[in-house]
């Protein structure tokens, strides 16, 4: 994976609510492509950047440009933890999310739900899937608006390994050449599978980003060692 | 004791022979009940829709005078109505009072709050779960109303239900606007009350024992629908 095309660019974020800064100050420049993990320990503030990424928050101060420009919305997909399907079929909430519904789209959204091993439930009640299924449905609902950003908030959390293996595999194989992925996850071994880049961010601050063999072969902080070691999370 | 069991089996028989007088009654209620039911659901649903998924700066305020209206006394309601529509009153021109319309107006009245407030209550328990994916797909305001609506179908069937048990059984308001007149505003529950006055218990009891035999269908359908509802995946109640 390539690093030498910086395409978004984070500058002096900060969040902050009731008097309380969530996340502090932050600058960074990541690359277009590739999957960049957000790690650190519970209530470090990846949720926070994440979903300021995502436009559902709104920065306090700075701002956050793609390929020069202010970050459109459009360009954007946001795939929670707890997933939210709505009580209708798989292929309508497939639908659901699309302006205009076209004969392609309605053959890219069999393709995709193929592709997360659901086509053969397209006209079940999706509420009736396993949590497994219901990640995968989201995550296909996502990929299915074409988003160039796609921000995952440990979508593999409380679903069964099956479910992990076929979303990762997915991500690696389908989206990552294509899109640019931010995924939170508390997995080390997620993180090691799945990153190109990492941003550690610890007390609301991101101390670390770097590459991900640098990052788990040499990390910098002192917070960084004790979190690949296990020691805080 | 024995003039009562006399009126029920008179009341029966009036039931079993399909009493013309009984017919028109019953069906004169039914018609208003179903179209004070239909207009109160029609712009209290999608209101309360929008209402349990929309800030704005007085929305609070809004929904207190809704919650508020819920209560309103049924009396109060009538003597305002017929206020409006008596020929000295601001729409004393149209010529509706004691027409069955005015009654379906008075009914509206005291139905929509009711509607409307249920509806808040159930799709703003929605919203909590839905606010943040509508909003990172940007979905129309219009599409999402619309969504809480359809997906939260089973629920809102109850408060329709709730809506003609209120309605089928008021009587305050309607014999103010209706004025009780035979053939014309005579509904069940304002015919109980005459036909009581009159000591014409046949006909009372008659029509009562339709009333509280609807009521038992509409509260029994709403327990059946809860029962289904409570099997379906997602339910939150």
């Amino acid at each position: 994976m390539a690093f030498e095309d910086t395409q978004i660019t984070i500058n002096d974020l900060s969040f902050n609510i009731e008097g309380k800064t969530l996340l502090h100050n932050t600058n960074l420049s990541l690359n277009r492509d590739g999957i960049t993990v957000l790690l650190g320990a519970n209530g470090a503030g990846k949720t926070i950047f994440l979903k300021l990424l995502t436009g559902l928050l709104t920065p306090c101060s700075g701002s956050i440009t793609f390929e020069g420009g202010n970050l459109s919305i459009k360009t954007r997909a946001f795939v929670s933890q707890e997933p939210v399907i709505l009580r209708r079929t798989v292929l309508k909430n497939m639908l659901f999310v699309l302006e205009k519904i076209t004969s392609e789209k309605s053959t890219l959204a069999k393709e995709l739900l193929s592709l997360m091993g659901l086509d053969k439930k397209e006209h079940q009640n999706a509420l009736t899937l396993s949590a497994g299924e219901k990640q995968r449905l989201c995550l296909a609902r996502a990929i299915i608006t074409d988003p160039e950003i796609l921000l995952l908030d440990e979508p593999t959390a409380n679903i069964e390994p099956n479910s992990t293996t076929l979303i990762e595999k997915y991500l690696i194989q389908k989206v990552r050449s294509s899109r640019k992925i931010f995924f939170v996850t508390h997995d080390i071994n997620q993180a090691r599978r799945l990153a190109d880049e990492i941003v550690f961010i610890h007390t609301g601050r991101v101390i670390e980003h770097s590459s991900a063999e640098n990052f788990f072969e040499n990390p910098k902080t002192r917070e960084a060692k004790k979190y690949i070691s296990g020691k805080i999370n | 004791m024995n003039d009562i069991s006399e009126a029920f089996v008179s009341s029966l028989g009036l039931i079993l022979f399909l009493d013309a007088e009984l017919l028109e009654i019953i069906l004169l209620s039914f018609r208003i009940t179903f179209y004070a039911v239909l207009i109160s659901s029609i712009l209290g649903i999608p209101l309360g829709a929008f209402l349990a998924s929309t800030h704005f700066k007085f929305r609070n305020t809004v929904v207190s005078i809704l919650f508020g209206m819920m209560g309103l006394p049924p009396v109060v309601v009538g003597l305002f109505v017929y206020l409006i529509f008596s020929r000295s009153g601001s729409l004393g021109w149209m010529g509706l009072l004691y027409s069955p319309t005015v009654m379906i107006i008075a009914q509206v009245i005291l139905i929509l709050p009711i509607v409307c407030c249920l509806t808040f209550q159930i799709i703003e328990s929605l919203h909590t779960r839905y606010h943040e994916f509508f909003r990172s797909y940007r979905v129309a305001k219009l599409k999402s109303v619309i969504a809480y609506i359809v997906d939260s179908r089973f629920e809102l069937t109850t408060v329709i239900l709730a809506g003609i048990g209120r309605s089928i059984s008021e009587v305050g308001a309607i014999i103010i606007v209706g004025g009780n007149i035979d053939h014309i505003t005579r509904v069940m529950t304002t015919a109980i009350a005459l036909e009581t006055s009159k000591g014409n218990l046949d006909l009372a009891l008659g029509l009562g024992i339709i009333l509280l035999a609807t009521a038992i269908v509409l509260n029994g359908f709403i327990l059946f629908l809860r029962g289904k509802y409570l099997k379906t995946p997602g339910s939150s109640i």
